[in-house]
Parts: C-alpha cells; structure tokens; sequence
C-alpha cells in the first residue's frame, strides 16, 4: 500500500504545492452484555484512502473506500478540482517544516485482542455482567468491552513514508438503578465507554470489573435515596478521572492553537487564551504542571507520527502555572511564528482530514502522597468520583460538571454519600485553586473515547493523564 | 449498481435469517473561518451491514469493501457473532428476529433528492462562501461557517423479504458573523437541496445580530425567555432522545415513565414525529425496513406515547410494536429515536410578537454544548451563543453576555406561553460518521420562565 501512496503523490507532485495521502484499514469490535442479553456482538471493518492537497492558497481533501489505484487517483483529481475551486485567500501561510518521517512504529501489544475467540469474550463479560444484577432496583445494566486495529500508511510531496499499527483494547461496566421517581447511574471504572488503552487483550484481564461489580451496582441503589449535593461554596477534592476530563475540557481544548486562531469558530468554538499568550499567561496555581505527550505509554493518544508525518513528541505546555506552548499543527504553527509543528494534526479514519487534536494532554503528579494522605490533609469537603455530565463554554470558560459520585468529606475520611453531585467555575480561577495534587503513586492515565470536533465531525480517541486534585473555594449543588 | 443491488448480493452470503443494510455516501462540505476557506473534504464511501440471528441473538458485521469476498467474510463474521451470543447466553434471546416486510411490497424513495444537490458541484460551495464573505464584509465583519451538500443512498434486503431502498440529498449552510471584539451573530439554512437557503440572506441575518451596544450582564435566576428555532431545536433534540425512548421508558428510567396521558406541556405544545413530512428531511422507512408514518407524541400537552423498534417492543412487551423508529439494524441496544421532530406552530406572527409581553427577559439565538444532567429529569445544561440579548419592555436593547442555563427541557415546554406561526428546520449537520441529515422543524418560542445558572466571563 505504500508504494501505491508513494506513486500517487508522484502523480500529484508538480500539480500542486503540496499534498499528502493516507491510507487507513480500522478493524473494530464491540461486545456487551446488558441486563442479562448479549446484544450488541458486532465488528467492522474499514479501509480506504485519503488525499488531502494544496492548490494555490486553497486546500483540497477527498476520500474513497475505493483503495485501489484508480480510487486513489479519482480522489487525488477531486482534491485538486475542490482546492482549486476555493475562493483565493492571497499568499498562503507556509507549512512548518518537518523532516520526511519514514519508517514503521507500533504501539505494545502484549495479547492481541483478535486471537481472543468472541466466546470467550461474551463469556467473561456475562460474568461480569450478573455480579451488578440481583436488586429489583437495578432496571439496567452493562459490561462491555471493544478491540480495534489501525493500520495506517502515509507519503506526502515531501518525502514522508512511513506505516504505523495502533492496538487498543478494553472495557467497564454500568449499573442504572430507578425508583420513587429518581433514576441513578454507576459507571466503572469511569463513564463513556470504560477503560480502554494502547495495549492489548492483557488490558482487559487487568481490569477487576468482576470484583467491584457488586460495589458499582449497590452505589446505583444507594444513591436513589441519598441527600441531594449540597449547595454552595466548598473544598473540593476531584478523583483522578474526573481531574482527566476537567484537563480536556478546560486545558486541552482551550490551548488547541486553530481554536486560538479562530479556525474552529463555527462549530468547536474559540479560546479564552490568546495566541501570544505563551510565557506570560498565568493559567493556574503554582503547582499545575501540564505536558503534551504524545510518547506516553497506553495512551490512546499515543502514536510513531501524528497525521502530518510530525514524530510524537512531549511538550509542556504549562509550567508552574504559567502557559508555556498551544497545540498546534504545521499551519497554525506557522501562523503564529513557531519554527516547528507541535505533531498534533490527527484524523478520524481515512475519510477525515487532519485537525488539531489533542494528543496524551497530562497534568503532572504532585507532592500530597496518596489519596488517603490528601483527605487527611482536607479535613472537610467534597469528594466528586465519575463523570455524569459535562459542559463548558465556546471560549473553554464557565463549565460545569456533574459526577455520579459525591461524597463529603469530613474528619480527613470520606463519608456519606450525596446524588447529583456538580461543581462549577471559571478555568483559570478553578485551576489557580489547585492546592494540591497526589504523588505519582496516584497518577495514571484516563481514557476518553468520544471526543468531537470538526466538520464533518471527527470522533477522536485520547488520554490524560491525573492523579486526585484539591481545590479551595468551588461552587458546588449547582444542577 | 444501486445500494439495494448490492444489498441483495451481500444477502446472498447469509448463512440463515440475516438482514443487510447498504449506506453508500457521497458528499462535500466546505469549511470558512476569517472570511477565508479553511477545509473542504468530499467524501465517497459506502457501509455493507450485516445482522445475523441465532436462536434469538445478534451479531454484526460491517465493511465498505463491496467485492465478493468481503461480502462473505462480512456475512459469515456476523453468523459467527450470533452463534457466540447464543453460547455465551446457554439460552434463547429475546431478540423477536428480523421485521417481516411491509404490506404493500418494496418501499421507494421519500421523494427528497435533488438532482442539483447532487451533483456536489464545489463550484457551488465556493460562490456560496464568496457571497457570505462579500456580505459580511461589507458589514465590517468577518464570516465564519459551513457549506455542506450530500446524497446517501440506503437500501435494506433481509431473508424475511423487505426490500426497502431510497436516495436522498440534504444541504445545509450556516454563516457566523463576528466582529474584532468577538461578538457574533449566526443564521442557518437546512433542506433537501442547495435552493433551500440563499447564502446572501444568511449573512445578512448573522450580521444583523452583532450588535454595537456593549453586552449587559444578567445574574443567575430565572427569567422570561424567547428562543429562536435553532435554540429551541437543539433541547427539543435531547427530548426526543431522552422522553421517548421506548427502551428506556419500558425499563423505567424514561422521562414518561408512568406520565402517558398526564399533561407535560402547555396546552399549545403538539410534538410529532412527521418522517414524511417536506418541511423536514424526510425518511421512508427506518434501520429495520418498518414504514416510517407520522406520530403524535405531545398532543395538546399531553404526553400520548413512546417511539419503538422491533427490539424495544420486545422489551416493553403488552402488545408494543415497533413505530418505525429503529436507528441501528435490529435496533439499537440504546433504544429507538424519533428522526423527524415537528413543533406545531402557534399564533404569534413574528418573534417581535412573542417579545412584547416580557418586561425584562432573555432572547437566545442558539445553544451550545447541551448534555443531560438528569436524564429522567429532561435536565440539560449548556451555554447559549452567537446572539443573546436582554430583553426589556417588549423589546430587544441589547446584547447579553452568554449565559448557562440547567433547565428541564419538560418544565419549559410546560411553561410555554405563545410559539411563531413560521418555523424553520433547525440542524446541527455536523455529520460524525456516515452521514445522516435529521433535524427539527420548530417555531420560536416564549416561556415564562428559564433557569440561567452562570455567566460567562467578558
């Protein structure tokens, strides 16, 4: 398939000012069983190529399920018709230079998920699946697990050449429970879609769905008559799954630089930081560390070359506090004066373009020891656990979370439980809150499968690495 | 050959009861930011789907690799995953098996393509982004947006002998104008074809919301509000997501569990699932190959019943059957969704109409990033943007910061005082995975009340 792509931009090469194509082949497979039924046992399988080119100022991309010679050149002609009909924008922004990657790279993968028989699967999961049932109360449950396989291959006008494999595998578990007018949910070991990482089958045996089952599926009940959060003005300690998508919504998605550019301004949104904002923005406290590594090891958001052919890389963005780098791909970077692109461009399968993507965006651990240490160190306040719900603004300001767990915390112990647990804030107040964070002990990645962005829209896999969090001062109960 | 040729030459590759689905997409969209184009991708693909039943258990297999032996393989992968759901469950599923055909024969087309839209001419998208560029310039603003057109192709061939196929186009445009201080107005245009919306008018409606007046402030409360289509649109969306949902109305957590015949809304709320309908994207039939009819879900206020699939009506049991509402092949194991959402219109004959009772009020162009918190509740959260203003003494004065409402999609509905006669095809058209254009038809409205709980920052 290479060399295909390699003589494809042969073709292209004098016709346009740049061009690159992907070819991506996606196997997945998805299995779950819910409340007693096998029904979702499915897979898929995809391939075809991509060709995104240059044409004057004016770009053009164009993609085909058709991977053969022909569809690859069909696409690479209705590329070039598509830049060329674009209305002109004057001189073109240069692309950031990048050394012409070549080579293969594959993420670890100890078991492959596919040599796994679907029975064997279906049979783990059944198990996992009966230890929630049992309480009338529980009207719903789930255990799920999915495995996929991408293959990509990429040559550009430039002289990149390269193939990478990426293998991700895992799972979790849910529990619905309803009564007296109230219904509640319990998630593990987090919500949206469970625990999946760069790695193989030995990711999912990892996981102990069948021992917290029982715990996952009295939660539910338990929080059908719980108090509601209480309202006001709290100390709050976020769990580290909750501290991951707090990073993505409010730190990653604000520091994406075609955000920053007003690139994305009719659909994700802009940003509340500014382009020349690097060096001099205090975006939390003092002890808010953030990096973007696109090396990290099991992230989903890990890779050989990003989609531009930029070779992974790890990049701080935020040091004690204050704004260091954005997210940028070779365009943006370029726009705003950078000498090289930070290898975030990412794409959704071979039949979406690369956009500026998060890659493993990770707050750093801190010094506060384990989870019990910090507790003990609170004293009282608000433990929030899962994600329920999320949203934040166009500009990645005011957010508001909600989780399926509150507990109060009191004599630096957790204590009883509260249902609807929500916080609000402002980032850059929220993240200067920040007083404490747990020791490396308590830090590890978190997975978030569904992230969008883009039109045509583009579902992004990624992840963030956390440990607990305390924050001073956080309105809390206010959903 | 045609989607439903090629269904029938996957379904040849059946081992026992198997239904195929066919979705073959072609489409373009063009991208805009700072009056300039920024991304244009076109899109020609197809889905090959394949359900297989064992002993009531699924499984499922998909590609877009149309030769013979992915066929094959797609169909013999999709036999083996029911025969593993059969094993690992030791006993008969609840899966009712595949729809039998409709009376009547083969379903045909819903008579919504566009041989223009067709034809994906990006000649058309890039006159279209001149003309928005051109407007908004000359308004001393700059344009943002969306100009996308498609055709999707569906076709449905089973062993229980539906043969159901159509083709349709939709279009879409959307134009966001901003100023250097970043205040941005926004309008949009939806149909089956590129002549449902004139790149012009948008621009000019999306300018006419940047306001010069600098943005008042409102503190969290709850106020009069005035939400136009778009707006109203996305939390009418959720609602038909999260109150009619016949799973999960059958398992208890549905938002009208144990409300059906109770009153839920204002007496003038009438909500139906039209599918054939021209003021929507229409559809003739669903993920099953059941006949797509209109369906009154809010009558008058009253809740009068939830949307089903095959899978769902086997859940729910005492007599359901499925509505035509199936979104996946054998229904979703997330339950069944209406698609084609009509408000009944109401008395109003502008939205300066439903302005002049309020005395201090907020109007909401459109919402944004709107997710549940309680979803048995109809709670949503989100934001508003690209047009919010106070509202004071019947009128618009001038701009509001953005705010973020927590609100029961239920509890506004339920304190709805007037609607516009006009409505307008309110769409997101952002198109994640294949595409499939679906929005909601829906005047504007009042309500008495709407919970605002943040502010944005300036």
């Amino acid at each position: 398939m290479l060399e295909l792509l390699t003589d494809l931009i042969a073709v292209a090469d004098g016709r346009v000012s740049y061009a690159e194509a992907r070819h991506v082949s996606d196997r997945g497979e998805g299995l779950a069983v819910r409340s007693g039924e096998v029904d979702d046992a499915g897979s898929s399988t995809t391939e075809g190529i991509g060709v995104r080119v240059r044409v004057g100022g004016g770009w053009g991309f164009a993609a085909t399920g058709d991977a053969t010679r022909a569809g690859a050149e069909a696409a690479l002609a209705q590329a070039i018709a598509i830049a060329e009909a674009q209305p002109s924008v004057g001189i073109p922004t240069e692309l950031a230079p990048v050394a012409p990657a070549r080579g293969h790279w594959a993420s670890p993968c100890a078991i492959d998920p596919f040599t796994i028989s679907i029975e064997e699967k279906l049979a783990l999961l059944s198990e996992i699946e009966a230890a929630l049932r049992g309480d009338p109360r529980v009207v719903r449950t789930v255990a799920s697990c999915l495995s996929r396989r991408v293959e990509k291959a990429f040559a550009s006008t430039e002289g990149a050449a390269f193939t990478q494999v990426v293998v991700q595998c895992g799972g979790g578990i849910q529990a619905i429970a309803a009564g007296d007018d109230e219904v509640q949910v319990r998630s593990y070991p987090l919500a949206h879609g469970g625990d999946v990482a760069a790695a193989g089958w030995e990711q999912m045996l990892a996981l102990d769905l069948r021992e917290q089952a029982p715990r996952i599926a009295a939660e539910a009940v338990e929080l059908l008559t719980a108090p509601p959060c209480p309202e006001g003005v709290r100390t709050i300690v976020l769990h580290g799954e909750q501290l991951a998508l707090q990073t993505h919504e409010s730190i990653g998605h604000a520091l994406e630089l075609d955000r920053i550019l007003l690139g994305e301004a009719s659909y994700a949104g802009t940003s509340w930081v500014g382009s020349r904002d690097a060096g001099t923005l205090r975006y939390g406290s003092d002890l808010l560390n953030v990096t973007a590594d696109a090396t990290s090891p099991g992230g989903l958001g890990t890779f050989g070359w990003d989609d531009e052919g930029v070779a992974a890389k790890r990049t701080p963005l935020i040091e004690r506090g204050i704004l260091q780098a954005t997210l940028c791909n070779r365009e943006s970077a370029t726009t705003v004066g950078l000498g090289e692109s930070g290898g975030c461009a990412r794409a959704d399968g071979f039949s979406r373009q690369p956009i500026v993507r998060m890659t493993n965006v990770n707050v750093e651990p801190g010094d506060a020891g384990t989870l019990a240490d910090l507790l003990a160190d609170t004293g009282e306040g608000l433990w929030f656990e899962t994600n329920r719900s999320w949203s934040i603004d166009d500009r990645r300001l005011q957010f508001q979370f909600a989780t399926e767990i509150c507990r109060e915390i009191t004599g630096g112990e957790l204590g009883r439980l509260y249902r609807n647990g929500s916080y609000a804030g402002i980032t850059p107040e929220f993240w200067g809150s920040m007083d404490a964070i747990c020791s490396a002990s308590e830090w590890r990645l978190w997975s978030l499968l569904n992230c969008g962005k883009g039109e045509p829209g583009q579902v992004m896999e990624v992840s963030h690495g956390a440990a607990p969090a305390r924050f001073r001062d956080v309105q809390v109960g206010v959903a | 050959m045609n989607a439903l040729e090629l269904a029938e030459r996957a379904l040849a590759h059946a081992v026992g009861d198997a239904q195929v689905t066919v979705t073959r997409e072609r489409s373009l969209l063009s991208r805009f930011a700072r009056s300039a184009p920024t991304q244009a991708t076109a899109v020609d693909d197809v889905t090959i789907h394949v359900l297989a039943w064992r002993d009531g258990h699924t499984g499922a297999a998909a590609t877009n690799l149309a030769d013979d032996a992915s066929l094959r393989d797609a169909a013999v992968r999709a036999d083996a995953a029911a025969r593993a759901s059969a094993t690992a469950a030791g006993r008969a599923g609840d899966h009712p098996g595949p729809v039998r055909p409709a009376a009547g024969g083969a379903l045909g087309d819903a008579a919504a393509h566009d041989a223009a839209t067709a034809a994906l001419d990006p000649d058309v998208a890039g006159t279209a982004l001149a003309t928005a560029f051109e407007v908004c310039g000359a308004a001393g603003l700059e344009a943002f947006g969306v100009w996308t057109a498609g055709e999707v192709e569906s076709a449905i061939a089973s062993t229980a002998g539906v043969r159901a196929s159509e083709r349709v186009t939709d279009a879409y445009m959307k134009v966001i104008a901003r100023d250097a201080r970043g205040r941005s107005g926004w309008a949009s245009g939806a149909g089956t074809g590129h002549g449902a919306f004139d790149a012009a008018a948008l621009a000019r409606d999306a300018a006419a919301k940047v306001r010069p007046e600098d943005a008042a402030e409102l503190p969290p409360g709850e106020y009069p509000v005035v939400l136009a289509p778009d707006a109203l649109g996305s939390l009418l969306d959720f609602l038909g997501d999260l109150a009619f949902n016949g799973l999960a109305h059958a398992e208890g957590r549905g938002a009208l569990s144990g409300r059906l015949g109770a009153t839920v809304a204002a007496p003038g709320i009438t909500l139906a699932d039209a599918p054939r309908s021209t003021l929507t994207l229409p559809r003739a039939f669903d993920a099953e190959g059941t006949p797509k009819d209109a369906l009154t879900l809010i009558e008058d206020g009253v809740a009068r019943r939830v949307v089903h699939d095959s899978r769902s009506a086997a859940r729910a049991g005492d007599g359901a059957a499925s509505t035509g509402h199936a979104t996946a092949p054998g229904g979703s194991p997330y339950g069944p969704s209406p698609t084609n959402l009509v408000l009944a219109g109401g008395d109003a004959a502008t939205e300066a109409e439903l302005l002049a009772p309020i005395e201090r009020g907020i109007y909401v162009t459109r919402l944004w990033y709107v997710n549940p918190v309680n979803e048995h509740e109809t709670l949503l959260t989100g934001t508003t943007r690209d047009g919010t203003f106070l509202i004071e003494d019947g009128r618009i004065v001038r701009p509001l910061r953005d705010v973020r409402f927590t609100d029961s999609v239920l509890r506004i509905l339920a304190a709805t005082e007037a609607l516009t006669s006009a409505r307008h095809l309110a769409c997101e058209a952002d198109h994640y995975g294949r595409r499939f254009a679906y929005g909601v038809v829906c005047p504007a409205l009042r309500a008495s009340g709407f919970r605002v709980t943040g502010v944005s920052p300036a």
